[in-house]
């Protein structure tokens, strides 16, 4: 998935170009999921944001205990795909526009 | 290349996996975790779907591939760095959906606590509990000895 990843990954279709301006600052947000287990949740973390292992651990455990962590802001496009690749490793993710917020 | 190998037990195992594998044949066209996100345009969410739907088919090949002809003979599976990642989210995909499917009679605070008496559930319940309890062992396994591998590749 992209520029959006850690690591190199499969991306989605590209979108057209209306669609890819910039629409604002835009949050990552990862939802909790009774299935997933916590080992789990951090490697992900760590494996596609880069994030080291106490940051990792402080947002999966804020998933777990909050319900929801944003875990990445930035341009819309970009927060898209971040959003996809926690969809292909099935954790719960939605991105929200900051002024909805 | 990192390998692991792990012998199981065949009485235990076989039993799981007519459910394991039936959990892999529901999931051909629905993904685990079903899109969350809201707003996405219909020709842009389809292409997010299929992107989705054919890598989790994809990882669904690499979980039952550790169970090929050899399995019932050897009870032995391997993991390394080709298919560590692709079984990793194959157990989350079938896990969710053996919670979707078989476990809605647990709460949420029972499986993420693990309290549950066996002895207590019905016997689908029991065997759709021991493959979810089956598969987040794989998980395990995988995360404690190829972790690096996944982080690196």
């Amino acid at each position: 998935m992209i520029v959006a990843e850690a690591k190199p990954q499969i991306l989605p279709a590209p979108r057209g170009k209306t669609a890819l301006q910039i629409e604002g600052v835009w949050h990552v947000v990862v939802l909790n999921d009774p299935v997933n287990l916590m080992s789990y949740v951090v490697m992900i973390f760590k494996k596609v944001f880069g994030f080291d292992e106490s940051t990792a651990r402080r947002h999966m455990l804020e998933v777990h205990e909050q319900g929801r962590s944003v875990v990445w802001t930035g341009h819309r496009e970009k927060a898209e795909a971040y959003a996809f690749t926690l969809q292909q490793w099935h954790l719960t993710a939605v991105i929200e526009s900051d002024e909805a917020r | 290349m990192k390998r692991v190998e792990v012998k199981l037990s065949l009485p235990v195992v076989e039993p799981l996996l007519a459910v394991i594998k039936a959990a892999v044949d529901s999931l051909g066209r629905d993904l685990a975790a079903p899109l969350a996100m809201t707003g996405l345009e219909g020709e842009f969410r389809d292409t997010w779907t299929g992107d989705l739907l054919a890598g989790q088919n994809e990882d669904m090949r690499a979980l039952l591939g550790l169970f090929d002809d050899q399995f019932p003979f050897t009870g032995v599976i391997v993991f390394d760095e080709e298919n560590a990642e692709a079984v990793l989210r194959a157990c989350s995909a079938v896990r969710l959906r053996l919670r979707a499917r078989f476990l809605t009679t647990l709460t949420d605070e029972i499986l993420e606590g693990g309290d549950v008496e066996l002895a207590q559930l019905g016997e689908g319940v029991r065997t759709a509990f021991m493959c979810y309890l089956f598969l987040a062992t794989i998980q395990e396994l995988i995360i404690q000895h190829l972790d690096s591998t996944i982080l690196d590749s």
